[in-house]
């Protein structure tokens, strides 16, 4: 056990550690500050923990054609989200850093779309399957964006590590960095849709599909489920300042640290302010938006390969 | 060590599920009214969610009608215990003004066991998020039944051993004093 | 991008400060003619049903236990507050307080019953309400010690049996 591995277990618990402790946080804030904005007094800011608490206590109610497969979907969405967490650098250096390359990143982001589909199979009723033919069609448009992004910053750096790309790459060009502007103006436009957010929450919608996918969990898996979901947003927000946002990142351990959760803070604050303000978008008109900025990433990436 | 944990937080994180079997909509709306920023009921951590599985209470409506009965018994079973329900307003506790029509059973408690009721026609929102504090144990619930009584002690008592006569009239002869 | 015209929005909403009422803490003002919970008042009632007539919801049930004894028995089930009972009483016995909060989990805290004696006039038979305060003394609890002039009784329509006449009498109405 040579201090590599050691620094692995003990970065790569923190990080999962971290992610766990503060995603609840930060839905509440978002909650909080969505009610403030709706001129009410919302819910306290540590109501998603007593949500989570209280649903691991009720009882599991396996309802839905293949059971199995309900779990198998909600330990997968949960694994992934925490793996993703071990890959990004969160303030120090990702902890299982030369455990894969950028392409690993970009699989288990997909994944963790995937599980949605694989719980709304699973549940096998109507409006479940409407959910995840939603998702799917969402999904296929949404998910190219942060690949394409990825994609530029190892194009400029020519490396597919994790470190060398996810230190602020898009922007590692001489001269303007063209590409590098326009796709940080593309992910801050679809950011919404990665973390399925209004107004792209479209599978999960309450009144509309009666939760889509969600409808037949109960009690712990989908206390389990709902992390995932609160999860996501912090991955997400990580992944978005350790792209496009590293500057400070330099600093030596407590300031470095605390000025990365900050630029998270700021960045899930933007996202409460957006999704407070917007109603759902309809699917087709989601998959419009989204296939236009599609085609702006594409120009991005040829300019990306020309070296600009 | 779970199921602790969940009586303890259940207070504070209660997740409803709005059915209506059958009722005027005058309830459903007040209910909305709830959710409003003027009476926001989201400060106590309550949430409106679309699917019984997901829910902890139900809030009914609507007497119990004959055609949505089986619905109602179905989206009741299938929440996930514990489980509370609310009959809302006069028509869920009792059949309201329609409880000897012919398409209505009665109130809902024909159908699916209630825990508390909140009476009214309907029940401002004030009086629902009451009615709710009184679940959650926040205050002290204010009613209590009546009961008066005109007559008091001593009524003649007429012990049959005491009357003689028949027909229209009875003569009464106090053996003892009372 | 009317993003800047969202965030404008939301600006304004913020700066409404927060609207919401601090209900359980504080009681807010009621609107002035708000009819809640309708209480009877036994003293002023003389037992003619003319509320039980009205009631839409035919909440209030009336049964006479004998000719001098009835019971009218309010359960607040379905009462749906409309007032009409308040408008029809003759005397005025039910007022219609502004109380809302009847939330509850048992559902017979809401009801009232009145146990109502009724003199009935030996000629004609139609109940009367005792008019000298000597009678009413004499039905509430002043002993009366002159058997003599108490020795004509009416005729009852049911006979009160012995066990009956200790305790109360309950009746299931429902």
């Amino acid at each position: 056990m040579d201090r590599s591995t050691i620094w692995m277990i003990v970065a790569g618990l923190l990080n999962v550690g971290l992610v766990l402790l503060v995603a609840p946080f930060f839905q509440g804030v978002l909650r909080k500050v969505t009610a403030r904005i709706q001129s009410r007094q919302g819910p306290p800011v540590r109501q998603p923990y007593f949500d989570l608490l209280k649903l691991l206590g009720k009882e599991d109610i396996e309802s839905g054609e293949t059971p199995a497969m309900q779990r198998f979907a909600v330990y997968l969405s949960l694994a992934t989200v925490l793996t993703v967490a071990c890959l990004l650098p969160m303030g120090f250096a990702a902890p299982m850093n030369g455990a894969g390359d950028v392409i690993l990143l970009i699989y288990l982001l997909t994944l963790c779309g995937i599980c949605t589909l694989l719980a709304g199979l699973a549940a096998g009723s109507t409006y479940s399957l409407v959910g995840i033919s939603r998702e799917m069609m969402g999904m296929i448009t949404l998910e190219p964006l942060f690949a394409i992004a990825i994609i530029v910053g190892a194009l400029h750096t020519g490396s597919l590590r994790l470190d060398t790309v996810l230190n602020g790459s898009v922007y590692a060009t001489a001269g303007v960095p063209f590409s590098g502007l326009i796709m940080l103006v593309v992910i801050l436009m679809s950011f919404q849709g990665f973390v399925q957010r209004v107004p792209f929450d479209i599978s999960e919608a309450e009144t509309e599909l009666m939760e889509g996918p969600l409808m037949e969990y109960s009690g712990p898996k989908l206390a389990l489920f709902k992390y995932a979901y609160m999860a996501k947003l912090v991955i997400y927000s990580t992944l978005f300042v350790a792209l496009f946002v590293p500057w400070g990142s330099e600093l030596a351990f407590p300031l470095g640290w605390l000025l990365f959760w900050g630029k998270v803070f700021v960045l899930v604050l933007l996202v409460t302010l957006v999704a407070a303000t917007h109603a759902r978008y309809r699917i087709d008109q989601a998959i419009r938006y989204f296939a236009g900025l599609l085609a702006i990433a594409l120009v991005a990436l040829v300019l990306a390969s020309y070296g600009h | 060590m779970l199921e602790n944990l969940c009586q303890k937080m259940f207070g504070r994180s209660l997740w409803v599920y709005h059915a209506n079997s059958g009722g005027c909509n005058g309830c459903d709306i007040e209910v909305l009214n709830v959710l409003t920023p003027y009476y926001d009921v989201e400060r106590f951590g309550i949430k409106l969610v679309g699917s019984p599985r997901h829910a902890d209470v139900m809030l009914c409506q609507g007497p119990a009608m004959r055609s949505t009965a089986q619905a109602l018994k179905r989206a009741y079973d299938a929440m996930p215990a514990p489980k509370l329900v609310f009959a809302i307003g006069s028509c869920a506790c009792g059949g309201g003004v329609w409880f000897d029509s012919y398409s209505v059973l009665g109130p809902v408690e024909r159908v699916i066991p209630v825990n508390y009721y909140i009476p009214g026609c309907p029940p401002r929102p004030e009086a629902i998020i009451y009615g709710v504090a009184v679940a959650l144990g926040i205050v002290d619930k204010k009613t209590a039944p009546v009961q008066f009584r005109q007559m008091e002690l001593p009524i003649p008592r007429y012990h049959p051993g005491e009357l003689h006569g028949d027909g229209d009239l009875v003569v009464y002869e106090k053996m003892e004093k009372v | 991008m009317s993003v800047l015209s969202k965030l404008e929005e939301a600006l304004v909403c913020l700066k409404a400060g927060k609207v919401t009422l601090p209900y359980p803490a504080q009681a807010q003002p009621l609107p002035e003619k708000f009819r809640g919970r309708p209480i009877f008042d036994a003293t002023k009632c003389i037992g003619c049903a003319g509320c039980a007539n009205n009631c839409p919801a035919r909440e209030i049930l009336v049964v006479d236990l004998c000719q001098e004894v009835r019971i009218l028995q309010y359960l607040g089930r379905r009462c749906t507050y409309c007032g009409r009972c308040a408008e029809v009483c003759p005397e005025k016995a039910i007022t219609m307080s502004q109380e809302f909060e009847n939330g509850t989990n048992a559902i017979h805290d809401l009801g009232q019953r009145l146990e109502i004696f009724m003199s009935t006039c030996q000629r004609c038979g139609r109940c009367f309400k005792e008019p000298s305060v000597l009678e009413q003394l004499k039905m509430k609890g002043y002993r009366f010690d002159d058997v003599q002039n108490e020795r004509w009784i009416y005729r009852s329509r049911a006979f009160l049996e012995e066990e009956k006449t200790v305790d109360d009498i309950a009746i299931e109405l429902d």
